[in-house]
């Protein structure tokens, strides 16, 4: 079926194999800026995060635990002026999280998954949970240390090698956000998960 | 409701299936061939090896009337395959792609069909008469990805794809000479070819899996990889649509949908069974499965023997044996399509999978 019949050098190499042919095409993804393909988000200024932290706070002293999540599931910071706005509500979801009991978890995430619109808090919650797991110990309050990856010899002791880290407080912040994981998963479904890794809005 | 039939033909995944008219021919694409079945009794017989693609075959349709089979491959080209009394003759067709072919499908009038590719664009296939030859026109505005997929409306002008750039379009696939000028509707008044009758987008924006106008062909239904069902009902030419309805649901995303009545839809995908949603232009949701639960031939409620259980235990480590499945379907469907239908409603449906079976199914 080949049309080609005669060999030269080039063509023998698999020099050719490398070439990113989609650089030379003018209209190809590569060319194309793939974020003017969704309707832009409104920007978050980190004072905006601190508003929404302080009236979530007010919230959670007044005892209204539900109300202080919906409040800062509903407030996602997609598109952040700074990283810091980004930390900033990080935080307050971190805080929300930790300061509601586990038997009061479930009930808590049914009433906010039936009501209009919880399906979508639901997703946003999960966002954050993975967010935090990723972030690490601090959960996003004080400026993250970056994860220095250093060569083990043995491969096994890797959380005491990382520098100026407790572990018990890293084990309590990863409980909560992994007992919150399996919670949101009984409720939302497996589809929650699908939901937060295709979507394009990141926290 | 009747227990679903089911035909388990190899081990092999199932890209695409399509029955005849008749029922009596059953086109599967498998690998680099299409394979021909035929119903013998209760059950389908290989009769046929379409061969003509080198790379896998994506997608087969059987035009219901003619008779003929369109299929497509990665291998860049689309096949019509012409009944004769000697068998089926093949005719290549000029697609114009540089990347695979990923879905064919022929028009409701049987003069068209529609080929999704890889290369940002779908061909809208005709007969040419003079030149003896299927020649190809490119819709390219605005897709911006690969075309996972595409349906018709019934009047064969309109036709919607989805693509993994994560819109759902549709398109008039106008061609003068071949169609006739179609009736003003709510997509649109005057649609020459590559108009753009609408772009959809929902809110976490996954790839689209697959589409289909209801039908009447007022409403679009798509599914996408956020688990999500998404109805869209247009109100007419270059306004927002009436209703957007979106139903993000806690299961696995969704590879194909059906549309039974203008009410009622049929979805299935990942989680290897289907599910039935309802609703209409006030909101849809999620009301159940199509699998009934606890059918007989279920393993698990056979009483075992002590000895059998301890035979067990000892060579798995485990009393049960739970590599089943407790589906009909052992792993993904990826293609639903309608088997018989009266009026707009939908009496049975088949279905296709990565398991290699193929289900016929009571609505």
């Amino acid at each position: 079926m080949s049309i080609i019949q005669q060999h030269t050098a080039a063509s023998l190499s698999d020099a050719w194999r490398t070439i990113n042919i989609d650089a030379l095409v003018e209209d190809s993804p590569l060319n194309f800026d793939t974020s003017t393909l969704h309707p832009p988000l409104a920007p978050t200024s980190e004072a905006e995060a601190r508003q929404v932290n302080a009236q979530v706070r007010q919230l959670l002293r007044a005892g209204d635990a539900e109300g202080a999540l919906r409040g800062c599931l509903e407030m996602p910071v997609y598109n952040a002026e700074s990283d810091n706005a980004r930390e900033v509500h990080l935080a307050t979801v971190v805080e929300v999280l930790q300061s509601i009991k586990a038997s009061e978890m479930t009930p808590l995430l049914q009433r906010i998954y039936a009501s209009p619109g919880g399906s979508e808090c639901l997703d946003v919650l999960m966002k954050y949970l993975y967010k935090g797991m990723a972030a690490g110990p601090t959960g996003g309050s004080a400026p993250r240390t970056p994860t220095r990856v250093t060569p083990q010899q043995t491969g096994f002791s890797q959380v005491g090698s990382r520098p100026g880290v407790s572990t018990e407080s890293t084990g309590a912040a990863m409980s909560v956000l992994l007992s919150w994981h399996e919670k949101v998963v009984e409720v939302g479904g497996l589809g929650c998960i699908g939901r937060v890794m295709t979507d394009w809005r990141k926290v | 409701m009747a227990a679903p039939e089911v035909h388990h033909l190899f081990h092999n995944p199932i890209a695409d299936h399509s029955f005849s008219a008749d029922h009596k021919t059953l086109a599967i694409a498998r690998d680099t061939t299409v394979e021909l079945y035929s119903r013998v009794g209760n059950s389908f017989k290989l009769v046929d090896e379409l061969k003509g693609h080198d790379k896998t075959v994506t997608s087969v349709d059987i035009a219901p009337n003619s008779g003929r089979i369109v299929s497509c491959s990665q291998d860049r080209n689309a096949l019509v395959w012409e009944p004769s009394p000697q068998g089926y003759k093949p005719t290549l067709v000029l697609l114009r792609i540089n990347r695979a072919a990923t879905f064919v499908r022929w028009s409701p009038s049987e003069t068209k069909f529609a080929v999704g590719s890889g290369d940002r664009l779908i061909a809208v296939c005709y007969f040419e008469e003079e030149n003896d030859w299927w020649v190809s026109k490119h819709l390219k505005k605005p897709i911006r990805s690969t075309i996972t997929t595409v349906a018709w409306h019934p009047n064969s002008v309109l036709l919607a794809a989805g693509s993994t750039d994560a819109h759902a379009r549709v398109f008039s696939s106008f061609i003068k000479g071949v169609d006739a000028r179609p009736e003003p509707g709510v997509w649109g008044e005057r649609l020459p070819f590559n108009t753009v009758c609408g772009e959809f987008l929902n809110n976490s924006a996954g790839w689209v899996h697959a589409v289909a106008f209801s039908p009447s062909g007022d409403a679009l239904a798509y599914a996408a990889h956020d688990s999500s069902i998404t109805v869209v009902y247009p109100s007419g030419p270059d306004q927002p649509p009436k209703a957007v309805i979106s139903v993000n649901t806690q299961l696995l995303p969704f590879m194909s949908l059906i549309w039974n009545g203008e009410a009622e839809i049929i979805a299935a995908g990942y989680d290897c069974e289907a599910f039935r949603f309802k609703g209409g232009i006030n909101g849809w949701q999620l009301s159940g499965t199509l699998e009934a639960k606890g059918r007989p031939g279920l393993s698990d409620n056979r009483e075992d023997s002590a000895l059998n259980m301890f035979r067990q235990m000892d060579l798995r480590g485990k009393a049960k044996d739970d590599t089943q499945l407790k589906t009909v379907h052992q792993n993904t469907i990826t293609m639903l399509r309608p088997y018989e239908t009266s009026g707009g409603a939908v009496r049975k449906f088949s279905s296709s999978g990565v398991d290699g079976r193929i289900v016929i199914w009571h609505t």
